[in-house]
Formats: structure tokens, sequence, C-alpha cells
């Protein structure tokens, strides 16, 4: 391995020791699940690592770190997390939009805001992840998701009508999320 | 539309369920960042899109040849048309891949080696069907394939070590589409044991190197090296350290690089 090589690891080293904190809260609230969040940004990580020549000297890595998780995550862990997370009803059939029925009436801790969050479609949870906790822009939130600024629009605006109907989504609020 | 103006539409609602989402995010344990997998894990995949050149040109020059064979004795009028016929699946390797040992030798009384096996891109259901099953006899199982359809259009090469009377392993492998280039001091290289089994701490570094490679250099923990050189055939002197050219792969070569008792991988690289 030559001096260059290093001098890129170390580099990568650095910038993935900056970021695994954030993106491992962002894979969490995409996959609702501690194996699963690291499992994506393991994934992310070893792409951008493949690709770090390139991305290291990039204007905007962040821009290509996140759209290779959302890609990741679109990719592997959809189907996998609607299988884990969804309830079913007695046809068998996966249910993507959760009622307001009893189960999300207990909606009183972050488990409660993070089930709904899980039961999203992907792309609404990607919209809504992406806008409001990476608080990226409608045009950051739509190149990360490789589609346009109105789709973003729709699906964060669909995503977050489904969240606001989590009775107790106030309160919530005003105990910082927690009973 | 400039952040702060788009911040300025957030409702109340959106505003609530952010501070919401940014709480839920300290139920994640966040860990100390696996650095060193993550490393580990993006040369395999650049070991795999490496390949990729391979696999093309072999598919392509396959593909062309066998064409050739088929028409040999038939008039030329028809030129377009034969290079368009497609070669059996027998001779782009579909059912039985092309087989290379690149390096072999003996530890603790036990003979080891590492070979690479070349398998053709099936061109359809039944030839992929084929191809699941053939692989699954030779006991090898390509990457990221879960039905045998998602071989179809791909080849697939497994480098595989095996030592005393153990069923070889694959320790470097993929299926892939469309090929990288290689060239100059390209590398990637994984180190291994000879064998799962614990018994076995001998260890081995196999790579590949572009087809200029001359020399190899493996540098172990202790500070000693290991060169490998390209070579033909095998010798009783044959220290297992080599370069070899791998049928079926023709844009790359392989090598293996054999660590002293006692001393573990450091690095690896194209010094000639």
């Amino acid at each position: 391995m030559g001096e260059r090589d290093n001098a890129r690891n170390e580099e990568f080293q650095s910038f993935m020791i900056g970021r695994w904190p954030r993106l491992m809260r962002t894979a969490f609230l995409l996959t609702g699940e501690q194996h699963a969040a690291e499992d994506l940004v393991q994934t992310t990580l070893e792409q951008v690592f493949v690709a770090w020549r390139k991305v290291g000297s990039a204007d905007d890595p962040e821009a290509y770190v996140r759209r290779v998780m959302i890609n990741a995550h679109a990719r592997r862990h959809r189907r996998k997390l609607k299988e884990f997370l969804a309830p079913r009803d007695d046809s068998g059939l996966v249910r993507e939009v959760p009622d307001t029925g009893d189960r999300i009436a207990q909606a009183d801790d972050r488990s409660a805001l993070l089930k709904a969050l899980a039961q999203l479609p992907p792309r609404q949870r990607e919209a809504v992840v992406l806008r409001y906790w990476e608080d990226l822009t409608e045009t950051q939130a739509a190149e990360a998701m490789g589609c346009s600024v109105g789709t973003v629009k729709s699906n964060a605006a669909k995503g977050i009508a489904k969240l606001r109907a989590i009775p107790g989504l106030a309160d919530m609020v005003a105990q910082g999320g927690r009973n | 539309m400039s952040v702060d103006r788009e911040k300025q539409y957030m409702t109340q609602t959106e505003t609530d369920i952010a501070f919401l989402l940014a709480d839920a995010t300290d139920e994640v344990e966040i860990g100390i960042a696996p650095v060193q997998a993550v490393m580990r894990g993006g040369r395999r995949r650049r070991a795999r899109r490496w390949a990729m050149a391979a696999a093309t040109a072999m598919v392509v020059l396959g593909g062309s040849a066998g064409a050739t064979l088929a028409f040999a004795g038939l008039p030329g009028e028809h030129r377009a048309q034969e290079v368009a016929k497609p070669a059996p699946p027998e001779a782009r390797h579909v059912y039985e891949p092309q087989r290379t040992e690149v390096s072999r030798g003996t530890y603790q009384g036990k003979e080891w080696h590492v070979s690479v096996q070349v398998w053709g891109a099936p061109r359809d259901e039944n030839e992929a069907d084929r191809q699941f099953d053939a692989m699954a006899e030779l006991g090898v199982m390509p990457a990221e394939v879960r039905k045998p359809a998602d071989l179809i259009g791909k080849m697939s090469f497994f480098a595989t070590r095996g030592w005393g009377e153990e069923h070889a392993q694959q320790v470097m492998f993929n299926t892939v589409r469309k090929p990288e280039s290689y060239a100059g001091t390209d590398l990637e290289a994984i180190a291994t044991r000879f064998s799962s089994d614990p018994a076995s701490s001998g260890r081995l570094v196999i790579g590949i190197v572009a087809r200029t490679a001359q020399e190899v250099t493996c540098h172990w923990k202790d500070g000693r090296t290991s060169v490998a050189h390209p070579a033909d055939g095998f010798s009783a002197h044959d220290d297992g350290n080599a370069i070899r050219t791998v049928d079926g792969f023709p844009t790359a070569n392989w090598f293996v690089c054999v660590a002293p008792q006692g001393t573990v991988y450091q690095s690896a690289e194209v010094t000639k």
C-alpha cells in the first residue's frame, strides 16, 4: 500500500469517526432498529470508502453519503422493516398506513413515535427524516432521494399528516418526548 | 429557496415532530465507529468491482471465439449474423468453471492450495438454473445472489483456499455484470489463514494485480517481507509466493504471498 493510499485511508478514518454518531442517528430513524441501523451505516460507509478517492475531494461529501444511505435503505431495509414492524390484519397483508386505533392511542413515548415513523411508507419516512431530522432543504432532500422537489414535498407532507395523528403528540412535545 | 426561507414555512406540527425525532435518536446506542471493519468491507467490495473487468472481457472474448468456431466451415457471406450467433453455454463455461491453481505448498504436513474458478455469464433462466445448481455442487455461493435468475448476464469468480482434507472455501469472490479497469499499481488483497480450522495459524495473502505487475511485496507485522513474481507452472522449489495468470480472467493477474511463521499481515504493494 503506497503512501497516498495510507493518507487517503487516514482521511477516510477521520471522516468516518466524525460522522458515525450522526449517521447512526439518521439510520436509526430510517430503520427503527439498532442492528439494522448499524448495518445500514456500515454498508453506506463501505461504499463511501470504495469511492473515497472521488468522494473525499468532492465539494460536498455529505451529500454523497446521504444519497448512498438512502439508496441502501431503499434497497435493503424497506421490505424487511415492514415485515418486522408493521402489524398484520386478518388477511395477512401488511398495512403501510397506521390508523388511529388503540395501538396508536398508546403513543406516549419515543417508541411510539419510532413505531409510527417505521409504519410510514419508505419514501415518506425518508422524506420526513431528511427534512425534519437532517434539517435538509427540499432541494437537498430531493438530491438525496433521487427524486423531484415536488415528490419530497408530497412525501413529507403525507408523512407529517400521519405522524400528527398520533394521539398525545402535543403532550410528548411538552414533556420533551418522554413521559 | 434558501434554508432559512424554507424553515419559515415550518408549521408548529413540523417543529414538534422535528423535536421528537431528535429526541428519539437518543434511543440508539452510538458505539465506537468500526473503522477497520468498514474498510475491510470496502476493500472486499472494491475487489469485486475490479473483478468486473475480467468478467465482461471474458464474456466478449468467449462469445466471439465461440461464434467463430461454430461457423468455421461455412461460407463467409453472412458474417454479421455469424458474429451474433451465441456460443453454447459449455463453451462459455457456464456450467463448469475455468479453474487455475495460483499457489500451493505444505503447512504442518498437510498440503494447502489457492485456486481461482471463473464461471461464464448465463444468458437466460435455464442457463442460470443449471449454473446455480452446478455452483452448489462445487460448494461455492455467488455474491448477492438470492435466486438463480440473479445470475443472468453476470460472470462469477471465486478464489478458494483449502488445507489438508477439508473442502476448499471461497475467500474472495463476486458476481458482476460490468468490468472496471485495473492497471498500474492497483492491488486488492485479503489476508486469510490456510483454513478456518483453528489449528491453522499460517497466513496467506491472496490478491489481484494488473497484468503488468512484475513483483508484489507483502509486508508482515514483524518487519519481514515476502515477494511474489510471475510464475509458470510449479516446481518443488516453490515457496508459495507467486503471481499467475488465471484462465478466464484476462484483465488482471492473481497473486499469493505466504507469511513466515509467527507473524501476521501488514500490507501488500506492487513494487515492480
